[in-house]
Formats: C-alpha cells, structure tokens, sequence
C-alpha cells in the first residue's frame, strides 16, 4: 500500500482554504449500529433460553402434579371399591335379615297392605310365620359375613345409648296424641319421587 | 524456498484437518442417518416403560341393581429372594415378623418360602390380600417388597342365587351365568407406553401409545334377590324337616314369563365352593329332570278341555283298580270303590283311574304335542348350563301303561323351571312366554344388548286355560291340604304331585318326589310357584309340602304387593 502511495501525483495546491471539519471514518460510522444489533440478537437469545427454561420447569412440574394426582386418584378409586364392596355385603339380606331378627322381628305370614289412597287395609291377618326367620335365619350361607358383627352386637357409644331409648319411650305415646290421623286424609304418606 | 517449505507444511495441515473433518462426518452421518432409527429404538426401550391396563369384570346385577357378583382388587405380596437374601440379612427377621402381624401368617413359613428357593427372583409372600392389608403393609415401608395387583370376584349376598350365578375359580368362569354369559361380563385388558424419567414419572410430551382397557358389561338377571333369599331360607326348612335329598323352589311371573325366584338345596355358597358336595355346584331345578307326578294332572285338564273332548263336568265312574292288556293294574293312592268323577274331581282328588279314562278320549299323539308345547322335552329358551331338556318319549314308544301315565307325570321327566313355565302358561290365558333368566346385559358405552325375545306362542285356548284354573282352585278350596294351603284374601289355584323314583331297574323304589305347583291370584293370575323335594322314603305325601307352597306364595305376593283377590271362588261339582 504504502509503495503505491508514491505513485499517485500529488494533488494541486488548493487556492482557497478549504473548508475542514472532524467526521466520523467509515468504520466508526459502521461502529455504532453494530453494536446495538448484537445487543439486541444476544438479549433476546438470552430472552428465549430463559423463557425456554422456564417453559421447561412448568411443564416438568406439571408432569409431576399430573403423575401425582394419577395415582391419588388410583389411590381414591381403590378405597371406593373397597368400600363398595363393604356396602354390599352390610348390605346383603342375610346381614339385614339377621339384624331383623334379633332385634325382634318377625315376618307376617300373610300379605297385608294398608292402602293410602283409601285407608283400608286390604289383606286378612295371618299368624306369625313360625317358619320364616323368626326362628333360623341362618340357612342361607354367606362365608363372607363370618366375623361382621350384628347391630346389637356393636357397643353404642355411651352417650348415645340413653338418648336412643328415651326418644324410643317417648316417640309412641307423643306421636300416638298427635300423629294419629282422624280423618283418611291427613294418613301420614311417604315422600317419594 | 522458505515459503515453498511453509506452503507445503500448510498444505499438509490443511489436508490432516480435512480427513480428520471427514471421519467425524462420515461417523455422523452413520449415527445420524444410517443406524438413526435402530439407536433410537434402543434408546426409546431404554426410556420406554410399557404396562398393562386392567378392565374391569362386570358385575351381575338382579332385578333391582342388587349386586350379586362383583369385581374387587386384590393385591400379592411378592418380593425377590435372591435380592433380598442378599441385602437385608440384618432386619429380615424382623421385616418378616411385621408383615406377618399383618398379614396373620406364621413369620418362619414367609421365611422358609423366600430360603426355599434363593437364587430365585421371584416368590410370593401373600396371595389377594385386601386394600387394608395392602396399605398397612405399604406403610411398613420395606424397600425390597413389591405389590401386584390381582383382580378378584366377590359375592356379596353368598349362597343368595349363588346356584345361578355360578363362581369363578382360578382358570376363570367355572359354573352358572358366570360361564354362560362370560361374553357379556369379560373385560379386555389394555396397555399403555410412556417414557418414564429416573424417578419413573412420565417425561411430559413423551410418545404414549396405548389401547383402553375395556370393562365388561353389567349383566341384569330377573330374578329379585330378597325373594330368592327367603325361598332359599324357607326351602332349606322344608329339606331339614324332610329330611330330604334335595329341595327346589321356581317363581315365575306369568305375564312374560321372567324367572323371579330359582331356588335349590343344597346350593353353593360362591364366596366358599369347597363347603358343599360337587352335586350341588349347578342348579337343580334346571339340570336334574325328575317325573313330575300329578302336577301334570293340570297339564291333561287343560289339553283334554281345548282339545273339545272334555269339560271340567265331563264325567266318569272310576273302578277301584283299572285293568291293562298286559294283567297289570293302575292304582290310585287310595283305594275306593266305584266313584263317579267330573273331570274336576278327578284332578282335585288325584285319581290316577280317572284321569287315564278321560286321556283315552284323545289320541296319543295329540297329547303328546300338547306336552310339547307346553315345553316339555326341550331346554328352556334359559338355556342354563347344564339344562337339561326333560324327557318325553315319542307318542308311538309309548306303550299302554306309559300311554295314561303320562298324563299324570309318570313314565315321563322334566325339570322344576319346565313345570313352573307349564303353570305360567296356564295362568297366562295358555300362552306360553318364554322362560327368561337374563333382563340383558348392559356395557359399559351404555348399550344394552341379550335382550330377552318377548314373543309367547298360544298353548290353549284362553277358556281352556281358564277353566282349568277354575279346578285347580277347588284343589285349594277343597282338597286335602287345603288348610294349608290357603292365603287370606287371596284365589289360590294350585296342584299337588307325589311320584315314586325309578329305582334305575324297571321298577320303583322308596324314595320319591314330592312337589306343589299352582298360580296366584286365580282371578288374575300374576305368579306362577313350583316347590319340589326330593326325599329318600315314602314316608310324606305332597301334603308335607303344601305349607312350604303357600308361605313361598305368600311371600311373592307380598313382596309384589299383588291386591287381594275381589270374587269368591266359583264352586265345581267333582262327583255326580
């Protein structure tokens, strides 16, 4: 470079004075705008992998809440089954005919029904069933109610006993004054649906 | 020549460089285009975890939703003797202890069961425990255990219609509706894939490929749990009292002949199959035919009256014996003289005579068809595991003795539920439905399917019907086992039956088949009840069932809170 420097001639002498002032060269001119640009490229690239980061943590959480809540509700469906299961043998007419039977009672004989529309009772009395569960409940096994106690077999708490039989003595008379209908009209029907 | 030295040294870096580069791009593209897909296979499996998803069993429901059969989990206890041998030889003793406390088993056979085999990865410390244990023994905390789940079957109402709902045992459905409608009730298992990370939590996005377990359907039966309970319980009094062999008791709704009651005893209990004889696994009532005796007597009535060559006054005059071809006789059960019967008094006091006078008046064959019509010699439409189709020979086999017998159930077989739909038919204006057991099964999208056909075919003429019922009262009114037999308020018509046992030898023994059919109420007639025993003498006659007849007639009325009869039963001559 410096070589062809002295092969150019040299430039007249100017007559005027020129006019002269400091500018920017080329490259400081390009300078400036670089720099901004590659704040912007780098922050947003900053930006993104943050974003992405955080992205990535929510979603990780929520695979964690989600495999959580899958196995509570694993959790939750095999205690309704097993409570389900519960239900239905408690449930289970020999449990329930057993109850009946050693609470005292007794199945009637005959069919007879008390119409509520009319108030008649249809039907004729029949004589206690002497064969029905009365007297054996028992013939119709059930393996699985080996070991479930009867109702009267489970101890009441002890506050709750005195209050069963008080309201038990009480009830009849207070619903004999002021339940029993005097016309057919005010039976005591049940609600249904 | 410096630089020449310089470029060629260059040169040489430059080309060191390039098939350094090359190599890395050749194993590149080798990784990443030729082996990509099998790596990532092996990566994936690495990654992958694949499990199966269980379906669940249906359940078997009765009328009312009343569950008789259901699917529960049960859990295994299992854990890896070769590891566990070998990583907890310090607190073994006592880890085993604890599980036993829980799991009410002897700590030194959980012990003897993991040495028994030590090398082995696998053994199982308990089999189907409940979720209780299961949680307990999860709360223990010991790391080696590991719990596999184990579908189980439950029977919540035991012996209660266990005859037909059958059991499942350990290579599946094993007997009753469990074996016969297992298309309705099994479940399909599914699987599911996932990739799972180190602490086996799903890698969220990961590819999951995975086909829905199916559950079975719910399969509604006809038949009404408390009822059967109480037929149960009452025929199991009857067999005690007897001292019977075996006991069945069938209640049929007449309008579309549904089957809400089939009882027998002795029956299983299917929570518990070993406590009874292998005999009473099935249900009697549908496989064991026996010859029903004069329950059959209805049977004649009605063919004779629609066929037109009888009327419930037709009349005949009965001898104290009746004489065959061959010199033998038949007999009554109680010897008379000459006694002059309608009809109605012939089926009312059981007069075998009687009877086999009036049969001749229409033909062998005819009466045949009759018996098979009313759906005798075929399985019921129930088609019950084990059912058997009775026997009833062809007209022309019979000979002169089987030709009149019969017509009061003897020389011929059926079952309890093939009597039961010959009384449905009769109280149904003599169209008989077909016999139903399955309401239909429910899956689990909602749709309902096995639907039960609803057609009935005509029998007998509706008059036939009717006036047959009509002597069937009198049975009640006025027969001997009437005070027994009778339900205030109510029309009851109904039939005794008393038949000896072929003893397989030609004749017959002691033991004998004692039985009840009737309907109820007679002015309208809405269900049918058959009660049968089988006992080893001849000790009883049928009277010793009347009572278990009316208390089960009872009870279905009251349990279907069917209204009192309005009309007093209509008086019919028996003699003239």
């Amino acid at each position: 470079m410096s070589n062809l420097a002295y092969a150019r001639p040299e430039a007249p002498a100017p007559n005027q004075r020129p006019h002269i002032e400091i500018v920017a060269t080329r490259a400081q001119r390009r300078t400036r705008p670089r720099a901004v640009y590659a704040v912007v490229t780098i922050g947003s690239l900053f930006l993104i992998f943050a974003a992405q980061l955080v992205l990535s943590i929510v979603v990780s959480q929520g695979a964690y809440q989600i495999d959580d809540l899958q196995s509570q509700q694993k959790a939750l469906l095999r205690t309704q089954g097993a409570l389900d299961e519960q239900f239905n043998l408690l449930s289970s007419t020999q449990h329930l005919a057993q109850n009946a039977a050693t609470l005292g009672m007794v199945p009637n004989g005959s069919p007879r029904f008390l119409n509520l529309a009319t108030g008649a009772v249809v039907g004729a009395p029949g004589t206690i069933d002497p064969t029905g569960c009365g007297g054996n409940c028992g013939l119709v096994a059930n393996s699985l109610l080996t070991g479930v106690p009867l109702a009267t077999q489970v101890a009441p708490k002890a506050q709750t006993t005195p209050q069963i039989s008080a309201a038990g003595n009480a009830a009849p008379p207070a619903t004999g004054n002021t339940a029993l209908p005097a016309t057919v009209d005010t039976l005591p029907a049940p609600v249904t649906h | 020549m410096k630089t020449r030295r310089s470029r060629r040294r260059i040169s040489f870096a430059v080309v060191i460089a390039f098939v350094i580069v090359g190599m890395f791009m050749v194993r590149l593209v080798d990784i990443q285009v030729v082996e990509a897909a099998s790596l990532n296979a092996a990566s994936y499996n690495k990654r992958a975890q694949s499990l199966i998803t269980y379906g669940t069993r249906g359940a078997i429901v009765d009328a009312n939703g009343a569950v008789l059969a259901d699917s529960v989990d049960r859990f295994d206890i299992t854990a890896s003797p070769r590891i566990v041998l070998k990583s907890d030889s310090v607190t073994l003793a006592a880890d085993l202890a604890k599980i036993a406390a829980i799991t009410k088993q002897d700590p030194a056979a959980l012990m003897a069961t993991l040495t028994a085999s030590p090398d082995s990865d696998f053994a199982y410390l308990d089999k189907g425990v409940t979720l209780d244990v299961y949680k307990a023994v999860d709360k223990l905390d010991i790391p080696w255990i590991y719990f596999e789940r184990r579908p189980g079957r439950t029977y919540p109402n035991g012996a209660v219609a266990g005859n037909l709902v059958g059991f499942i045992g350990t290579d599946g459905p094993q007997a009753g509706l469990e074996l016969t409608q297992d298309k309705c009730l099994k479940s399909t298992n599914g699987s599911a894939t996932y990739e799972k990370a180190e602490d086996g939590t799903r890698l969220p996005g990961s590819q999951v490929t995975s086909n829905d377990p199916k559950d079975g359907g719910t399969l509604q039966l006809t038949i009404d749990r408390d009822l059967q309970w109480y037929v149960q319980q009452r025929i199991a009094q009857t067999y005690q009292q007897l001292a019977a062999t075996w006991a069945t008791a069938v209640v049929i709704r007449i309008k579309d002949g549904h089957l809400m009651t089939v009882a027998d005893y002795p029956s299983v209990d299917p929570n518990n199959v070993d406590g009874v004889p292998v005999t009473a696994l099935g249900s009697l009532a549908f496989s064991t035919p026996y010859e029903p005796g004069s329950t059959m007597k209805a049977l004649t009535a009605a063919s004779l009256i629609d066929a037109g060559v009888a009327t419930p006054l037709s009349q005949v005059t009965a001898p104290s014996q009746l004489e065959l071809s061959d010199g033998s006789y038949i007999n009554d059960a109680e010897e008379h003289g000459e006694v002059n019967y309608t009809l109605a008094g012939a089926v009312v006091e059981s007069s075998n005579i009687a009877v086999s006078l009036f049969s001749r008046d229409l033909s062998a064959q005819k009466r045949h068809d009759y018996m098979t019509a009313f759906g005798l010699n075929s399985q019921t439409e129930v088609g019950f595991n084990g059912e058997s189709d009775g026997d009833v020979h062809p007209a022309n086999e019979w000979d002169e003795r089987t030709n009149l017998a019969v017509q009061f159930g003897q020389g011929m077989t059926a079952t309890s539920v093939q009597m039961a739909s010959v009384y449905q038919t009769l109280g149904n204006g003599g169209v008989r439905m077909p016999v139903t057991l399955v309401a239909g099964c429910k899956h689990a999208d909602g749709t309902v399917t096995d639907l039960p056909p609803t057609e009935g075919k005509r029998v007998v003429s509706a008059s036939a019907a009717k006036q047959t019922l009509q002597i069937l009262e009198q049975v009640v009114t006025e027969g001997f086992a009437s005070a027994d037999l009778q339900i205030p308020g109510y029309r009851v018509a109904a039939k005794s039956g008393t038949a000896q046992v072929a003893d397989g030898q030609g004749g017959y023994g002691d033991a004998s088949v004692i039985s009840f059919a009737g309907v109820a109420p007679a002015d309208d007639p809405q269900y049918a009840v058959v009660v049968t025993a089988g006992i080893p003498t001849s000790m009883y006659s049928s009277g010793a069932i009347a009572s278990t007849f009316r208390d089960v007639m009872a009870q279905v009325l009251t349990t279907f809170r069917v209204t009192p009869s309005t009309q007093p039963a209509v008086n019919i001559p028996l003699y003239w």
